[in-house]
């Protein structure tokens, strides 16, 4: 990365940039807005950004991590199959063979063109609702092929002259579920890569191309400064870490290991991640593809560097990211299955990449947070007939987040869902959910005793129970974590797994199988739980204090807390607080 | 007689009080004195009764209102000095608060602690029961479990309880019930029920207002009446109003029935000053503070409110003005980051010791410091000369940063001036563009004594053509509430749908929301021939889930078949002003119904003219760093204070007064109106 453009105006820079970070911020809120599918609206599962146009990230914001950390290879196929890109065109893409990162994540781009001439991309990506696959859900672990997964757009070209093509935009109509929802978030998606349109216009004409140009580099220098001074303060060496995923039953009988091998080189402001050595695509759709597989290993290194490094082309530039074709953390064969890109395997590489760090010892690095998708982020679908008259539903809800993994000085962040999102979704609300839909959410709680104990814990689990108040409804979840949980670090004790269970109309519960389908009549209920956080440090170093806090609010059990964190603890006179007993504390710690 | 109207609005740092005696204003400061703010309140009122030579009990009893804008009930949310609460919710649902929307945080960053419920786990209680989203009851209440809650939290002990149940907003019979038990077993502990407070949907909103409700049960009526005692034995007889934050104002009795309406009252009356100033549709209100910056915005001459105004780490959950405050301010620190970049705040110097310049010990520069050393202040002549200023301290501070930056100090001390413009740019930006306005065609009005001489800049980059800086911009909020209305809302939820209108159920919701209306009118004694009444409602297309608000107006009191497309069409106007799309064939789902109350308020109409004249006396010149010439250039000074009606000032100058500078760029013309206001526009090439 070149130095030459340091010395752009300190001044015009942090104007910039503001103005941009304001322009995502606003494409942003008119997705969330403006969307139907409770998954974007609700819980915020969705991310914008702006790129140049021959595709550097600029700038991103309050997005998911997985959404955006290898958006260049999003826009870089545009350029490459047309040759005729012009104003007023919109794209739409989400092929994983073609930049997006799975099937669901339909992804609108649009050029951004001043006096004739395109300087950028904005870019809109909203986790759909459906796909149009053959079952009614956007994740489908065992569609070995591209064949299986449903409909796909692979970077076609959706709008001219700022109007939708309607013989594309009925492909999307006929093939998918519930087609005035899919219609309704494509149009919220139109809103805002169209705002973002122009306010870059507004922008260069205020500032000038030129100006603008500058910034850009100065920018991009300014990232990577960023990230280099970062790296320089963290010790030189190799790191190898681990982590599992459960079986699939058919697809992978004995679960799939993913290892990350992490080299720092401070001197050279520079890490490398090498997945290469990891297994071949399996049968089914848990391979990741090239957008998931690259921008997981950023995610991994930047969830270890300081937060306000702006993530651009800059910073991404010292993370080198090592690739195998026909890997199942790689690029993947043409046409392997890649429905579940996003999540269960690739939430295992982001922990495996983050555990590197922690391997060089404290401060540094996180423990495993929990990756899942149980039944809290079930995909659900049946038939509303509330108002008498029937109407299909299909939604994914996110009632239910895992626990995120204890880190040098702090617990887990309790609403933190999974690692590739970085704990930005929005949890759902359950009147919302209940007045959308006719489910009813019984139950959502925090689970106790489930937390990865530590000196500083793991989050716990949620969980929950929901049931149909109309007809039956079926289920779809890809629960990894039953089995392999989120494991501690440096002495730290793993989280509870998840559990999928079915209550039946006499209230007689059954576990469930973790990659499934259940279908559920009238008075029966599913009842999940989340992945709770792994910890970090040993738990017997744990201030009592805090132990106590944990017992008070009903995270933690007095037996537990004496077992594991060998703190003693009683109540209070009025029977409900609880005080540290310090004597027999200081016993129970004293002996090993 | 009332001679007076005042109205007092206590801020973290001075407690503002402006006075109208029929024919002038006056605006008079004292600091505040948290957390016997009533003192502060006395304070300004002595130094106002010495403004019009009068001693306070002759003063005060020649006063016919006094409205007050608190800060006591924000502060102690920010400072956790509430009362005890006691949360009942419904069973499965106990951690309503913990979960809440899951808190915002910066995806990549981990190094930070999950922020703590408002009401702690150990004092909330699940009771059996459960109503779904069409008022279906799935299980009746168990009122064993309401009995053994009481028990528990007066073990605990608590002040106040708070209940919330779910779907209490569609059927509220669990929830009166529960109000019921514990009115019966514990009468003197004060109930607050979520239903008749924040009648809305989504569990978190209104369970979180109903805990900070009842949370200030403990703090706001004891202090209100506290202030009420010192002012009625000081000679007062009038009538005492607080303002609310709907930006209208309430009896002493009804803010300490509901004391949530006093969170954040008195910022939330400069855009009600602005109202009152501008005849403008659309409004920028800004007030640049030591520590922070407030925005809000006008659009279609009405006030914009928000469902999403946070507080610490939660949101309030009620409906309110949207007033937005970001770390920005004088006060705001600058330094450099390990990439070379220039950042400003969110850290601030405080009062205390405040900017480098304030010759307190502090080193680190500010956004003052920084104004001093380009000259933008005069050292001798800040607050009308009461709070000297260290030019020399300023200069070494601001070296820190030029340093760091490889500038000169002067062009580091504009870096940070337009840094720090730049933070309240994003702040205009995030609250005009969310609601679809276009700063651009908007008209600004700054208030505070810091906010001139950063506006001209800000207007320039903001594409602004047109601003304001009052005669009271340094009350700007104090006197907000000398113009005000009575004002409160009662909302309703009732799901219907633009293909299947429940018009019978509408309009009979409207007419129990009307009834509320008027009995709180009737109770603030506003006269029938001064009432008024506002309608809206809150929708969405079908499968949104965020509402819109849109106002509309039914002919007769009552919505008639033929007006339920208009009530569609309304809707689609406005989610595409918002969204910039609508699909006019979509189903809309109307949610919540409301009707805002409104008591015509004072005025200020009648508010004598200032003499005309040509000219501004020019009292001196000042070396000021121009950004667009990188140099110092000298530039007139004007007086400020009084000035004659239509004079004009044209830019680059500056205009001096005994609480602000105005900065005019080149091509930017100032004009005196009769008022003592200053009315900026921007040269269009003539």
């Amino acid at each position: 990365m070149s130095e030459t453009a340091e010395r752009f105006d300190p001044l015009l820079m942090a104007v910039l940039s503001r103005r941009l970070e304001a322009i995502i911020r606003e494409m942003s809120n008119t997705v969330m807005r403006a969307s139907r599918s409770a998954v974007i609206t609700n819980a915020r599962d969705m991310s914008c950004g702006i790129l140049t146009y021959d595709h550097r990230l600029i700038c991103v914001e309050e997005a998911m991590p997985i959404h955006v950390s290898a958006l260049e290879l999003t826009t870089r196929p545009i350029t490459e199959l047309f040759d005729d890109v012009k104003e007023g065109d919109a794209f739409f893409n989400n092929s994983p063979y073609h930049g997006v990162t799975h099937h669901a994540d339909m992804t609108l781009c649009v050029p951004v063109f001043a006096d004739g001439e395109p300087l950028f991309w904005v870019l809109s990506r909203s986790h759909h609702a459906d796909v149009g696959a053959p079952e009614p859900t956007t994740y489908l672990p065992y569609a070995a092929t591209l064949y299986q997964e449903g409909l796909h757009f692979p970077c076609v070209r959706i709008q001219e002259r700022h109007e939708d093509k309607a013989d594309i935009v009925r492909i999307g109509l006929q093939k998918i579920r519930a087609p005035h929802v899919w219609y309704g978030d494509y149009r919220a998606q139109v809103g805002a890569c169209r705002i973002g349109e122009r306010r870059l216009k507004a922008l260069v004409a205020q500032y000038g191309i030129e100006t603008v140009r500058a910034f850009v580099e100065a920018w991009m220098d300014y990232g990577a400064r960023r990230a280099k001074a970062a790296i320089r303060a963290l010790p030189a060496g190799t790191w190898r870490y681990t982590c599992t995923h459960d079986p699939i039953p058919g697809v992978a009988e004995e679960g799939i290991p993913i290892t990350a091998e992490v080299t720092i080189e401070p001197e050279d402001g520079l890490v490398t991640v090498d997945l290469r050595d990891n297994p071949d695509c399996v049968p089914g759709g848990v391979n990741l593809s090239e957008a998931c597989a690259a921008g997981s290993c950023r995610i991994g290194v930047f969830y270890n560097l300081d937060p306000t490094i702006p993530h651009n082309e800059g910073s991404a530039s010292r993370i080198h990211v090592l690739l195998r074709d026909g890997c199942v953390v790689g690029r993947p064969t043409f046409p392997a299955g890649t429905s579940v890109a996003t999540t269960n395997v690739n939430d295992r590489l982001i922990n495996a990449v983050q555990c590197c760090f922690a391997q060089i010892g404290p401060p540094h690095g996180l423990a495993e947070g929990g990756g899942n998708f149980s039944a809290g982020l079930g995909v659900v679908s049946g038939i509303d007939d509330r108002d008498g008259r029937p109407v299909p539903y299909v939604n994914q809800f996110c009632v239910g987040l895992s626990g995120g993994p204890g880190t040098h000085g702090h617990d887990g962040w309790l609403t933190y869902e999974a690692p590739d999102g970085g704990g930005v979704l929005v949890i759902d609300s359950i009147e919302i959910d209940e007045a959308q839909y006719p489910i009813l959410m019984e139950e959502r709680r925090i689970a106790r005793d489930t937390m990865g104990a530590g000196r500083w814990n793991g989050a716990p689990a949620t969980a929950g129970a929901y049931r149909s108040l109309a007809g039956p409804v079926s289920v779809f979840y890809c629960s990894d974590g039953d089995l392999n949980p989120a494991q501690g670090v440096l002495g730290g004790e793993p989280g509870a797994p998840s559990l999928n269970r079915k209550r039946a109309a006499d209230g007689a519960f059954r576990t469930l199988p973790s990659f499934h389908e259940e279908r559920l009549a009238p008075g029966e209920a599913i009842h999940y739980r989340t992945v709770a956080g792994g910890g970090y440090g040993d738990p017997r170093d744990r201030d009592p204090a805090a132990v106590a806090e944990d017992v008070a609010r009903g995270w933690l059990s007095i037996e537990r807390a004496l077992g594991v964190y060998g703190v003693a603890l009683v109540r209070a006179t009025n029977g409900i607080d609880i005080v540290v007993d310090e004597e027999r504390t200081r016993l129970l710690r004293a002996c090993p | 007689m009332s001679r007076y109207q005042v109205s007092i609005d206590i801020g973290g740092t001075f407690t503002d009080c402006v006075v109208s005696d029929g024919t002038r204003l006056a605006v008079v400061k004292a600091p505040s004195t948290p957390p016997a703010f009533e003192r502060g309140f006395m304070d300004a009122l002595a130094l106002a009764a010495r403004a019009f030579d009068a001693d306070l009990a002759a003063f005060l009893g020649a006063t016919g209102r006094i409205v007050h804008g608190t800060t006591v009930a924000t502060n102690a949310l920010v400072e956790g000095r509430t009362g005890a609460v006691g949360l009942i919710c419904t069973a499965g649902h106990p951690d309503v608060l913990t979960l809440r929307e899951a808190p915002r945080k910066r995806a990549f960053d981990w190094r930070l602690d999950y922020p703590k419920p408002f009401v702690p786990r150990t004092r909330t209680f699940e009771v059996r029961g459960r109503i779904d989203a069409r008022g279906n009851e799935i299980a009746p209440l168990a009122e064993d479990d309401v009995h053994a809650a009481v028990d528990h939290f007066r073990r605990c002990p608590v002040d106040a309880i708070a209940v919330s149940l779910l779907w209490s907003v569609v059927e509220p019979a669990h929830e009166r019930r529960v109000g019921e038990i514990v009115n019966a077993l514990w009468p003197e502990v004060p109930v607050t029920l979520s239903h008749a407070l924040n009648p809305i949907p989504r569990e978190y909103r209104r369970t979180i207002a109903t805990a900070i409700d009842a949370s200030l049960h403990a703090i706001v009526p004891a202090y209100l009446g506290r202030l009420e005692g010192a002012v009625r034995e000081a000679g007062f007889a009038g009538t005492l109003l607080v303002a609310n934050c709907q930006g209208g104002m309430m009896t002493v009795g009804q803010i300490a029935a509901r004391p949530i309406h006093a969170v954040m009252s008195g910022p939330t009356l400069a855009p009600v000053a602005a109202l009152d100033l501008s005849g403008e549709p659309d409004i920028v209100v800004i007030d640049m503070g030591g520590t922070t910056f407030d925005v809000s915005a006008i659009r279609a001459r009405a006030l914009i409110r928000t469902t999403e105004a946070p507080i610490g780490n939660d949101l309030l959950g009620l409906p309110k003005i949207d007033v937005r405050s970001v770390g920005a301010g004088g006060g705001s620190i600058a330094w450099v980051d390990s990439g070379g970049l220039l950042r400003v705040g969110p850290v601030s110097a405080g009062a205390d010791p405040g900017p480098a310049a304030y010759g307190r010990g502090a080193t680190r520069p500010t956004v003052t410091d920084a104004n001093l050393v380009l000259g933008l202040l005069d050292p001798a002549y800040f607050l009308g000369g009461r709070l000297p200023l260290d030019a020399g301290a300023a200069h070494r501070a601001v070296a820190t940063v030029a340093d760091a930056l490889d500038l000169e100090v002067a062009e580091a001390a504009y870096a940070i001036h337009v840094t720090g413009n730049e933070n309240m740019i994003a702040a205009i930006e995030d609250i005009t563009v969310n609601e679809g306005i276009d700063p651009r065609e908007s008209f600004l009005v700054a208030g505070g004594g810091a906010t001139a001489c950063h506006i001209g800049e800000m207007a320039r980059a903001l594409g602004i053509g047109r601003f304001m800086v009052p005669g009271v911009a340094a009350g700007l909020s104090a006197f907000g509430g000398l113009v005000t209305d009575i004002r409160g809302e009662e909302t309703a939820t009732l799901h219907t749908s633009s293909s299947h209108f429940a018009l019978d159920a509408v309009n009979r919701t409207l007419a129990a929301l009307l009834g509320r209306a008027r009995r709180f009118l009737e109770r603030a004694g506003v006269p029938e021939a001064e009432r008024r009444y506002e309608y809206a409602f809150q929708a969405r297309y079908r499968y949104q889930s965020w509402e819109i608000e849109a106002p509309f107006e039914p002919a007769v009191g009552a919505l008639r078949e033929a007006d339920v497309p208009l009530l569609s069409a309304a809707f689609h106007d406005m989610h595409e002003r918002i969204h910039t799309i609508r699909e006019d064939d979509g189903e809309v789902e109307f949610t919540t119904w409301t009707v805002r109350a409104i008591g015509a308020g004072g005025g200020t109409a009648e508010l004598a003219a200032t003499p005309a004249g040509e000219r501004l006396p020019e009292r001196d010149t000042r070396r000021v760093w121009l950004g667009e010439a990188r140099a110092f250039r000298p530039l007139p000074v004007h007086d400020g204070n009084a000035p004659p009606a239509g004079a004009g000032v044209t830019g680059p100058a500056l205009i001096d007064s005994d609480t602000t500078t105005i900065l005019l760029l080149a091509g930017q013309r100032a004009q005196a109106d009769a008022h003592g206001n200053f009315h900026v526009s921007v040269g269009d090439g003539d």
